[in-house]
C-alpha cells in the first residue's frame, strides 16, 4: 500500500490551472522528484502536502489518513526551502531545537538530538554559530537538520540547492541523498534542474502545464519517454518533427530526409511525430570514413559541417550545421574525437534504435530545443 | 592616497581637503548654534543655578512632565501593539491590502491637528447612529458611563497614536519586508509553531529594530506635542512651556533647553536598549565567515 497517495488534486490561481488532476502514490522510504519547468505546479504540489496552500479539488493521505483539511503545523512534515529560511536571531543549535522546543519535549533530549544532527550533517562544530557566518552550503545542512529534527513522516525540499554554486550543489545533493538513504526518509523533491533528478531519485514525476507528462526511474524515462515533453526536457536531444511515413517498418519523413526509426505498433501512418535522438548515439565521420564505409553499421545518415566544437573532459560536444536552418548536437569519446575540426564537412549516422519517437498531437508540449547544460 | 611615480620621482600625496568633516561641522553648528543661544538668553540675568531651581522648584513642571510623560509611553506601546501584528498579518495573509495600509498610515500626513482634534471630540463627544455602526458600537460605549472618554488623556494617546502612524507603519513593514517574514513563518509552521509562537519567538526578535525606530519616532512626537492637547484642554508639558513663556520668556528658553535634553536621555536609551538586545545576533559579525566546504 502506498505510503502518501495524492489523489486527484486541483489547484487554480485565478483563470490558471495550476495543478491539473494530478494523483501521485509515493511509496515509504522512497525519494520522488518532482521535475519541470517554472509554472509547471510542481511547486505548487508540495506547496499543498506542506499544507501551506489549500487544494481547490482532491485529497492527501498520509498512511491511510486525509491530512488534506490539517493545518500545516500539525502534519508530520519536514520542509527544506529554496532560501533555507533559518531564523537569524537563533544559532544553528537553536534553529534545529526549535521544532523540538515546540513540541515540549525534555532540554536534555533536545540536546542531545542537536549534536546527533549536526553530526549527521557533519557540522558538529558549527552549532553556536549565526545563519550569517555560516556559507549557503552550510546554512542548507543546519534547515536540513532543522527539517529532520521534529521526526518527519515525509521530508518536502523545495528546490533546495538553486541558491547554491555549482560544486556545492553537486556535494550537497549527495549529502542528501546519503542521509535519505540512512534515515529511510520518505521524501519529495522539486527542481528543474534534470540532472539533479536523475542523480537523487528513485523515480521522477516530470511536469508541464500542471499535468504529470510520465512518472517513472529516471532511467526508464531518460531511455524510454512517453511524451515529447519527457524526451526533450529530460537530458539533452536532438528534436526533428515529422510524419510517418510507414509506421509498421519504421520509416518517418523529415524534411527532405526518411529515417529508419523503431516499428510503431501505436501510432499509425501519416501521424505527426517528434524523433529525438540523444547526442551521445551520434557518430562522427569524415567524408573518406563515410565513402569507404557507407553504411557504418547504422540505419541513418546525415551530412553537416562543424559550426562549433566543445571539449567537455570525457566528451567532446560538435554542434553541426545541416543545411540552412537544422543544427543538432553530437557527443563523441574525446579519445575519437581528434581530427575533426570546425569548418569540416562531416557525417554523422545513428542506428534506428536510437530514435525516440513521439506522437506530436495538438496538445503536445515540448521543451525547448537542446536545453545546452554542456555538463557531461 | 599616493599617486603613481612619474619618471623615477617620488610619489606625490595628494592633501585631503577633509570636506567630509567640513560639512559634519557646519551641521553641527547649525543645529547647536540656535540651542545654545536659547541657553544663553534663558540664562542672561540669572545664575544657571538660580534658573533651574526656579524651574524646578515649580510644581507644575513635574506634573505636566509626567503627563507627557505617561502621554508617550502609552501612545508608544498602543501604536506598537497595534501596528505591529497588522502589519505582520497584512504581509501574510493580505498582501493585496499592503497598499490600501500604505494609505491609511499616510492620511494622517494630510489632517491638521486641529481638524483631528474637533473631529474626535465631536465624535466622542456626540455619538450618533452612523459613527456607532461604523464603529461597530465602540464609539457609544467609550463616549458614555463609566469611560466619558471625550477630553480626557486616553482619547488623546489615540490620537497620538493616529498622527504617529505614519512613522510607525513604515518602519515595521520596511523590517517585516527585509525579514522575509513570509517564508520564515511557513518554516516556523513546518516546525509545528502556532501563531503566537511564529510572531513572538520568530517575528518580533527581527524586526525589533524596526519597533524601535517606530518607538522613538512616536515618543518623540508626543512628547513635544501641543497643538493636540491643547485643544483637548489637557495640560501637557508643551503647553506648560508655552505658558511660561508668555510671561517669562527667560524661563521658558531655559525649559526648552531642559526639555531638549530630556528627550535626548529618553532616545538614547532607548538606543542602547536597542543595540543590546540586537547583540546576540550580531555580536559576532566581524567574525569572517566560514569557508564554503
Amino acid at each position: 500500500m502506498s505510503f502518501l497517495v495524492l489523489e486527484n488534486m486541483l489547484k487554480y490561481f485565478g483563470k490558471v490551472t495550476a495543478v491539473d488532476h494530478i494523483s501521485i502514490s509515493i511509496n515509504k522510504g522512497e525519494f520522488l522528484t518532482l521535475l519541470g519547468p517554472s509554472g509547471c505546479g510542481k511547486t505548487t504540489i508540495l506547496r499543498m502536502v506542506a499544507g501551506f496552500e489549500q487544494p481547490d479539488g482532491g485529497r492527501i493521505l498520509l498512511d491511510g489518513e486525509d491530512i488534506t483539511q490539517s493545518p500545516a503545523r500539525k502534519r508530520p512534515m519536514g520542509m527544506v526551502f529554496q532560501s533555507y529560511a533559518l531564523f537569524p536571531h537563533m544559532t544553528a543549535e537553536q534553529n534545529i531545537a526549535f521544532g523540538m522546543s515546540m513540541k515540549r519535549l525534555p532540554p536534555a533530549h533536545i540536546q542531545k538530538r542537536c549534536r546527533e544532527l549536526l553530526e549527521l550533517v557533519d557540522l558538529a562544530e558549527h552549532g553556536r554559530r549565526y545563519p550569517h557566518q555560516l556559507s549557503g552550503g552550510q546554512q542548507q545542512r543546519i534547515a536540513l537538520a532543522r527539517a529532520l529534527a521534529v521526526e518527519p513522516k515525509v521530508l518536502l525540499l523545495d528546490e533546495p540547492l538553486s541558491a547554491l554554486d555549482a560544486r556545492v550543489r553537486v556535494s550537497l545533493r549527495n549529502e542528501i541523498r546519503r542521509i535519505q538513504l540512512q534515515l529511510a526518509m520518505t521524501a519529495i523533491y522539486v527542481t528543474h534542474d534534470q540532472e539533479e533528478a536523475l542523480a537523487v531519485s528513485d523515480r521522477i514525476a516530470v511536469m508541464a502545464r500542471g499535468k504529470v507528462e510520465q512518472i517513472d526511474q529516471p532511467e526508464e524515462i531518460y531511455r524510454n519517454p512517453r511524451t515529447a515533453f519527457a524526451a526533450t526536457f529530460v537530458g539533452t536531444s536532438n528534436q526533428f518533427k515529422g510524419t510517418l511515413e510507414s509506421a509498421h517498418e519504421g520509416l518517418c519523413r523529415v524534411e527532405d530526409h526518411l529515417f529508419h526509426i523503431p516499428p510503431q505498433h501505436t501510432l499509425s501512418d501519416n501521424a505527426a511525430v517528434l524523433v529525438a535522438v540523444r547526442p551521445e548515439e551520434i557518430a562522427v565521420h569524415s567524408l573518406d570514413e563515410a565513402s569507404s564505409d557507407p553504411l557504418n553499421g547504422h540505419d541513418n545518415h546525415l551530412e553537416g559541417i562543424i559550426e562549433l566544437r566543445t571539449f567537455l573532459g570525457p566528451f567532446t560536444r560538435f554542434h553541426i550545421q545541416l543545411g540552412e536552418q537544422k543544427k543538432i548536437t553530437a557527443d563523441v569519446p574525446s579519445r575519437l574525437a581528434h581530427g575533426y575540426l570546425v569548418g569540416q564537412q562531416v557525417q554523422l549516422s545513428f542506428p534506428s534504435e536510437a530514435c525516440q519517437v513521439l506522437s506530436l498531437d495538438t496538445t503536445s508540449v515540448v521543451a525547448d530545443p537542446i536545453l545546452e547544460a554542456e555538463t557531461i | 592616497m599616493a599617486t603613481p611615480a612619474l619618471s623615477g620621482a617620488p610619489p606625490r600625496r595628494r592633501i585631503s581637503l577633509g570636506i567630509d568633516t567640513l560639512f559634519l561641522l557646519l551641521t553641527m553648528v547649525y543645529l547647536l548654534v540656535p540651542l545654545g543661544a536659547t541657553l544663553v538668553f534663558g540664562l542672561s540675568g540669572n545664575s544657571l543655578f538660580g534658573t533651574y531651581q526656579q524651574i524646578l522648584s515649580d510644581k507644575d513642571f513635574y506634573r505636566t512632565l509626567l503627563t507627557s510623560f505617561e502621554l508617550a509611553v502609552a501612545a508608544t506601546l498602543l501604536s506598537l501593539l497595534l501596528v505591529t501584528p497588522t502589519a505582520y498579518w497584512v504581509q501574510i495573509r493580505l498582501p493585496r491590502l499592503r497598499l490600501l495600509l500604505e494609505i491609511l498610515s499616510l492620511i494622517p500626513f494630510a489632517v491638521p491637528a486641529i481638524i483631528l482634534s474637533l473631529g474626535l471630540l465631536e465624535v466622542y463627544g456626540s455619538p450618533n447612529l452612523l459613527t456607532a455602526i461604523l464603529s461597530f458600537g465602540l464609539v457609544p460605549l467609550l463616549s458614555g458611563p463609566p469611560f466619558v472618554i471625550a477630553n480626557t488623556p486616553p482619547l488623546l494617546a489615540c490620537a497620538y497614536v493616529i498622527i504617529s502612524l505614519p512613522f510607525v507603519y513604515r518602519p515595521i513593514d520596511n523590517s517585516l519586508r527585509a525579514l522575509n517574514a513570509v517564508v520564515l513563518t511557513e518554516a516556523a509552521q513546518s516546525l509545528g509553531a502556532g501563531w503566537w509562537s511564529i510572531f513572538l519567538r520568530v517575528i518580533l526578535p527581527n524586526i525589533w529594530p524596526g519597533m524601535i525606530s517606530a518607538a522613538l519616532l512616536t515618543f518623540s512626537t508626543a512628547m513635544g506635542e501641543f497643538t493636540l492637547a491643547s485643544l483637548f484642554g489637557i495640560y501637557t508639558f508643551p503647553n506648560f512651556l508655552g505658558q511660561v513663556g508668555q510671561s517669562d520668556p527667560r524661563e521658558a528658553a531655559s525649559l526648552s533647553v531642559f526639555s531638549f535634553g530630556l528627550t535626548l536621555i529618553c532616545v538614547l536609551a532607548i538606543i542602547l536598549l536597542v543595540r543590546r538586545q540586537a547583540g546576540g545576533a550580531n555580536r559576532d559579525r566581524d567574525i569572517e565567515l566560514a569557508t564554503v566546504k
